[in-house]
C-alpha cells in the first residue's frame, strides 16, 4: 500500500468517527468535517455556480444531502461522495438555467469577476511570481471547456480525485473520464500555446 | 508507445492508478524517450500552476448547515414555530366564536322551550277533543255513562 493510500484510509477512518460522533449528537464533529473539506469542495462548486452566494447555497445543500443520506454512503472517501452530490446538484441547476459560466461575469458586488476572485490568492505548489499570471490563463482557458471536460479537469487537477472516483461521479467508465481529461489537456495546450511552451521549456 | 497512450498512462501515474507492471513499463519508456519525459514534465507543471481558490464559504456556513439539519430532523416543531402567530389568532377566533355561539344557544334554547310548551298545548288539544268524542261515542253505544263503565 502506498503512503497516499495509507493517509487516505486513515483520513477516511477519521471521517467515519466524526460522522458517528455527529450522529450521536456532537454538532462540533460536523463543523470539523465541513472545515476539513471546505476548500476543495467550495472551490469546485464556485467554478460551476453563479457567484459566491450561489456557491454558498449549493455548498450547504451538498452537506445537508450528504448527512441526510448518510445511510446510503458506501464509498471509501467522504470527499468523493460530497463531490458526487455536488455534481448532481450542479447538473440539475445547469439544465434548469441553461447557465453558461463565464469567468468574466461579475460575480461580486465590487464587480470582481469570478476568475479574479478564484485567483485572488493561493497558488499551487510549484507556483512562483510569474505563476499567478499563468494560473489565471489556465483558469480562463479551462472555463471555455465543455462542462464534462471542465469537471474532469478540476476534479483531477484541484480536488485530486482519482479517475476511478471521477468516473463514479460522472457515471461513466474510467476510459471515458480519461478521454475527457485528454481532450481538456489538448484544448488547453492549443488555447495557451505560448505559455504552454514555457511550461515545457523553462518550467515555472 | 504512442503519444496518446503515453499521455493516458502519465495521467494514471499521477493519480496513482497504474499497476506495478504498467509502472515498470512506463519507466522504461521514460528512460528511452525524450518526448515522453517532456510530456510528463508538462503535465506536472500544468498541475503545479493551478491556482487554489482564495474564496472560502462564508464563516456562518457551518452553523447554517447544522441549523438546516436540525430543522430537517424536527420538521413538525419548526412548522409549529412558524405558524405560532397564526395558531394564536385562530385560537382567539375560536374562543370568540364559542362565546357568541354559547349566547346564541342560550337564546335559542329559551325560544325552543316556549315552542316546546306551545307544541304540547297544540298536541294535547286534539287529544282531549278525541278523548271526549270517544267517550261520548262509547256512552251513546252502551247507553251507560262512562263513570258506570269505569266502575
Amino acid at each position: 500500500m502506498k503512503t497516499t493510500d495509507i493517509e487516505r484510509t486513515r483520513m477516511d477512518q477519521d471521517d467515519a468517527k466524526l460522522l458517528a460522533a455527529y450522529r450521536e449528537g456532537d454538532s462540533e464533529a460536523l463543523g470539523v468535517l465541513v472545515e476539513k473539506y471546505k476548500r476543495p469542495l467550495f472551490g469546485f462548486i464556485l467554478r460551476f455556480s453563479e457567484g459566491r452566494e450561489d456557491a454558498d447555497e449549493v455548498f450547504q445543500e451538498v452537506w445537508v444531502r450528504a448527512i441526510k443520506n448518510m445511510n446510503r454512503y458506501r464509498q471509501k472517501s467522504l470527499l468523493s461522495w460530497l463531490f458526487r452530490i455536488a455534481h448532481n446538484l450542479m447538473i440539475d441547476r445547469v439544465r434548469r438555467r441553461k447557465f453558461v459560466l463565464s469567468l468574466d461575469t461579475p460575480a461580486s458586488e465590487d464587480g470582481m469577476s469570478l476568475g479574479e476572485q478564484l485567483a485572488a490568492a493561493g497558488l499551487g505548489p510549484d507556483s512562483a511570481t510569474g505563476g499567478r499570471e499563468l494560473g489565471l490563463r489556465i483558469e480562463a482557458a479551462a472555463a471555455k471547456l465543455p462542462l464534462e471536460q471542465r469537471e474532469v479537469f478540476w476534479l483531477r487537477m484541484q480536488a485530486d480525485l482519482s479517475f476511478k472516483e471521477i468516473a463514479k461521479i460522472q457515471k461513466c467508465s474510467i476510459n471515458t473520464a480519461l478521454a475527457r481529461m485528454q481532450y481538456a489537456v489538448s484544448k488547453l495546450r492549443k488555447e495557451l500555446a505560448g505559455e504552454y511552451r514555457e511550461l515545457q521549456e523553462t518550467g515555472i | 508507445m504512442k503519444m496518446k497512450k503515453l499521455e493516458k498512462w502519465l495521467l494514471l501515474e499521477a493519480s496513482g492508478e497504474l499497476s506495478p507492471r504498467q509502472l515498470r513499463r512506463l519507466g522504461r519508456e521514460l528512460a528511452v524517450s525524450e518526448d515522453a519525459r517532456i510530456l510528463r514534465q508538462e503535465l506536472g507543471r500544468l498541475r503545479g500552476s493551478i491556482l487554489l481558490p482564495a474564496i472560502e464559504p462564508s464563516p456562518w456556513t457551518g452553523s447554517r448547515i447544522a441549523a438546516r439539519l436540525r430543522e430537517e430532523r424536527h420538521p413538525a416543531l419548526t412548522v409549529t414555530r412558524a405558524l405560532k402567530p397564526a395558531l394564536a389568532l385562530a385560537a382567539c377566533l375560536a374562543l370568540v366564536a364559542g362565546i357568541l355561539n354559547f349566547h346564541g344557544k342560550q337564546t335559542s334554547s329559551a325560544s325552543a322551550a316556549i315552542v316546546a310548551a306551545a307544541g304540547v298545548d297544540v298536541w294535547s288539544d286534539p287529544l282531549e277533543e278525541d278523548m271526549s268524542r270517544l267517550e261520548s261515542q262509547i256512552a251513546a253505544i252502551s247507553g251507560d255513562s262512562l263513570d258506570t263503565m269505569e266502575m
